[in-house]
Formats: C-alpha cells, structure tokens, sequence
C-alpha cells in the first residue's frame, strides 16, 4: 500500500463514522414533541458534509495523478464541518443539552483530525 | 545515535511509546476529574452559603433538593411571604433571604424545562454576590442574569411564558445545577408568576398573596446551628428547615467514593505499565545483546551504552507523556459537560494554569517512570561481554 493512500483509508473511516454518528449515537437532540430545533439542521449538514468528505476520501483512494488537489479539496470540506455545529448553524441555548454536550465536540474532533489527514496526505502526494 | 535506534525500529519504539502514552492518559485524565471534582464541591459549598434553607413542608417529598442543586432538576413549590418574618424573629437567625422558584413550560430555545430563580437583590447573600461578579448594578424590572450553562448572549431577549425577558448577565460557571438557572427580581418573578398562571400552571396559593419558595438562613456567630434548625421547625408552621451540610455531606461522600476509585485505578495502571515496560526492556536485552556487543568491540564505553539505554527509554516516554496528555485533554475538555452528567456530582474544571502544571508534570513522571524502568536492562547491556555475546548469535 502507498504511503499516500493512508491518509485517504483514515479519511474514509472518519467520514464514515460522521455519516453513521450524525444518524445515531453522535444525532442532535430528539425532542419529545416530534418538533425540530435548530439542532436538527446542524446535523442534517454535518450529514451532508459527511458524505461529501467520504467521496473525496474514496476519490483520493482511486486517483493516482490528481491526488494533490483531492486532498486539497477535502482541506475546505473538513473546516466546513469545523464550522457547522454552534458557529454557522446554531444549537439548542443549553449546555446540558444532547447537540451541545455530545455533536458539537465530538463532531469538531472528528473534522479536526480529518483536516490534519488530508493536510498530511496532501503533503505526502506533493513529495512523491 | 540514540534516535536513529528509536527510527529505526518503529514497532518498538511505537509499542513503548504506548506503554507509556496509556500510563500518563491514566494519571492526567485520573488528576483532572478528581481536582474538578474537589474545585465543584469547594464550589457548591461557596455557592450554598447559608446555613440553614426553609422550604415548605410538601417540598422535600416533591423534589430532592440535592438533585435541584446538583443537576439543576427544575422544581417549584410555595408557601407564604410571611415565613419570612417569622424565620427573622427566631433566635440565632442573622440573616434571612427569600427566594422563589418557577419552572418554565418549555424554553423556547430548547425542548427543556428551565429553573428560574426569583431573588431580593437588597436582602439576598447566596446568588447577589455571585450575580455582582458579573453585574455591577441590581438586576431590572424584566432583566435577567443566566448560568453559565445557559446559551444566551447579554442584551438577547429569552421568553418565559410569553414574557419577554432580558439577559443581562452572564455568571460564572459553578459546576453546580446553579449555572442552568435564570435569575431575575422579586418583581420580574411575581409578573412570570402571573402569567404562569394565567397559562394554567398554579402555584397553589389564593391569587394575590405574596408567595416564596425558600427561606435562605445564615446563623449568628457562636448559635448552634441545629438548634436554630429546630427552633425554625418548631416557630414557622408549615415549613421546614433543612440543613445545608446535609446536603452538602452526602456529595462529599459520593465524591470521596469516586476519588477513592480513581486514585487505586491510577496506582493499579501505574504498577501494571511499570511491570509492563521492566518485562520490555528486560526482552530486549536478549535481543540487543550483539548490537551492544558490536559498539563495545567498535570502543564505545559501558557508560555509554548505559546512557544510550537510559536516553531511549526517556525519549519513549516523553513521546508516550505528551501524546498520553494530549489524547486526554482531546477526551476530558470537550467532553467535560458529558462527564459531569454522568457522574451526576458537581464538577468544576481547574484553571488553565493548574491544567498545564499538572500536563507538565505528568508528562515529567512519565520520562523518569520509563527510564527506571529500564535501569536494570542499561545495567546488564552495559555489561555484556562483546566475545560471548557474539559467539551466542553463531
């Protein structure tokens, strides 16, 4: 296996938990009255940013020559889904709440440590 | 040449760089949870400030009050302003301040309840000098103060019950169920009061009487406190005085058990890593004995090839600290919010300062863990005896 692939199989395994996470054990809060808060749609784009990392992590896998800029691309992706939780779309007014204590950290660790891969597969394809 | 070994056998390297990554993840993660612990009673304690609170009678069976302090469950009950004057007229009693309680239906921000909190900014001496801290003047008619746990920025209007509110401070956190409040004035309550009742929430008492939840009691110098706890029982009718140590003794207990814990899981992780890495290091002498022997025949002396040990080993754990430290700051900080709900006790993270104090240190024993550690292996490679050694490998 190529040094630069290894960047791109953690991508995928990060986005990957991103997509199944926004879903289940990483969801915003589920309010009892069936009704949305704006947590909702903070999850519904992390999904959405999820997806779109997976493809550039697969995209980075099947590639040879254009490896660079897949992973450059990702670089913008990952700050997005930085961003997402609380500072673009905003959460419930409560710390204790499930989207404040749980999605919002972890989903910020999840997209941090995706930037750092695809920051050093990108310099790990410039060098080849 | 002590990191061109290290390089050069990566799976080594990586395995004790482990080792001792799990050993400093145990001690910073173990030290940081016990000291916010510590810090959120010391905090609750402060907080609390009275000696003595009276509530009504029906209260203790509605509600646990260590549950209203600690998780910040919401809870409502009511008695008479009069309770008031009658706790002022007991002997011992220096100081009396009312407080009043009214659970929200829903926050119009979140699917919660949140506990509101009606003070007397000119009588209050538990929440006033904490709401000081961040408001320099008497919280205003319709102004409130929210806990730092709270998620509304100064100046924004939250509505309770319909009835618009303005946030106008933002407290301190106390790791207690005190930072999900809002306080606002006596004034502020009775109108939320209102038009709780007006939205068929009832607060049980004819409309038009003044009400109060709790009485907050500070005992005179030299009074025995359970003795004005009893009197306070015996003078107001229909109430009852709770002591605030009470409270305050079943956390302490519950934060000692789980210290206790931790700390033994600490020693335990401590005594199986350092078990762990002596076995290593002790492996690797087998391994390494011609390499060894090799530099000796090459001149190198056996101080320094005890050195070149020594100096490995301390670059492994250092490695392993600051990875160990960092992985668990990366879990402990983020994620402090689960932690306290979880161990349901009040939980306070130390300041920054105290945070990277202790980082250091742990990271420090670490180095000095892993390089004892393998005193016994830089001893016997040291000594290796390069013909022997040689011939062994044939």
């Amino acid at each position: 296996m190529r040094k630069q692939s290894i960047p791109a199989i953690i991508l995928f395994l990060i986005s990957l938990t991103i997509i199944i996470g926004s879903q289940s054990f990483l969801s915003p809060c589920v309010h009892e009255d069936g009704t949305f808060g704006p947590c909702h749609w903070a999850g519904q784009a992390l999904f959405g940013v999820g997806c779109a990392l997976g493809v550039t992590a697969v995209l980075a896998l099947c590639v040879n020559r254009a490896r660079f800029g897949v992973y450059l691309s990702a670089m913008p992706l990952c700050t997005l889904g930085i961003l997402t939780p609380g500072t673009l779309i905003g959460l419930c007014h409560m710390s204790t709440m499930q989207c404040r204590m749980v999605m919002q950290p972890a989903m910020i660790i999840l997209f941090s440590v995706a930037l750092l891969c695809a920051l050093t597969g990108a310099i790990l394809s410039a060098r080849k | 040449m002590t990191i061109k070994n290290l390089v050069r056998k990566p799976g080594r390297t990586t395995v004790l760089t482990l080792l001792t990554a799990f050993l400093a993840l145990a001690v910073f993660g173990g030290s940081v949870v016990v000291l916010s612990l510590r810090s959120g009673l010391n905090s609750l304690e402060a907080r609390l400030g009275a000696d003595i609170i009276l509530v009504p009678s029906e209260a203790q069976s509605k509600v646990s009050f260590q549950n209203m302090f600690l998780q910040g469950t919401t809870g409502a009950f009511y008695m008479d302003a009069s309770a008031l004057d009658k706790a002022l007229e007991v002997e011992g009693v220096e100081k009396a301040a009312p407080q009043t309680f009214l659970a929200s239906l829903k926050a119009d921000c979140c699917s919660i309840k949140i506990q509101v909190i009606g003070i007397d900014p000119e009588k209050d001496f538990t929440v006033q000098p904490w709401i000081a801290r961040s408001l320099t003047r008497a919280l205003g008619d319709m102004d409130v103060a929210v806990g730092c746990k709270v998620e509304a920025g100064i100046g924004e209007i939250i509505r309770i019950y319909e009835q618009r509110c303005k946030v106008v401070a933002r407290l301190e956190a106390t790791g207690t169920g005190l930072d999900t409040a809002v306080y606002c004035n006596m004034n502020t309550m009775n109108q939320l009061l209102k038009a709780a009742e007006e939205k068929g929430v009832s607060h049980k008492m004819a409309s038009g009487d003044a009400v109060i939840s709790a009485v907050y009691i500070k005992a005179k110098d030299g009074y025995d406190i359970d003795a004005v706890n009893s009197q306070l029982n015996s003078c107001v009718r229909k109430a009852t005085a709770v002591r605030t140590r009470s409270m305050i003794t079943g956390v302490s207990d519950s934060l000692a058990g789980v210290s206790r814990t931790v700390t033994i899981l600490i020693i335990a992780v401590w005594l199986l890593a350092f078990i762990i890495l002596l076995l290593a290091f002790v492996l690797i002498i087998r391994e390494r004995a011609r390499e060894f022997a090799v530099l000796r025949l090459l001149g190198a002396s056996r101080g320094m090839l005890a050195r070149t040990v020594l100096l490995e080993s301390a670059l492994c754990g250092l490695l392993g600290g600051v990875t160990g430290v960092g992985l668990s700051a990366l879990l402990l900080f983020p994620f402090a919010q689960l932690i306290e709900s979880a161990l349901q006790l009040p939980y306070l993270m130390p300041d920054v300062i105290n945070v990277v104090w202790l980082g250091l240190g742990t990271v420090l024993l670490s180095v000095i863990v892993a390089a004892l550690s393998s005193v016994i292996a830089a001893y016997r490679l040291s000594r290796v005896d390069p013909g022997s050694a040689l011939r062994e490998g044939n």
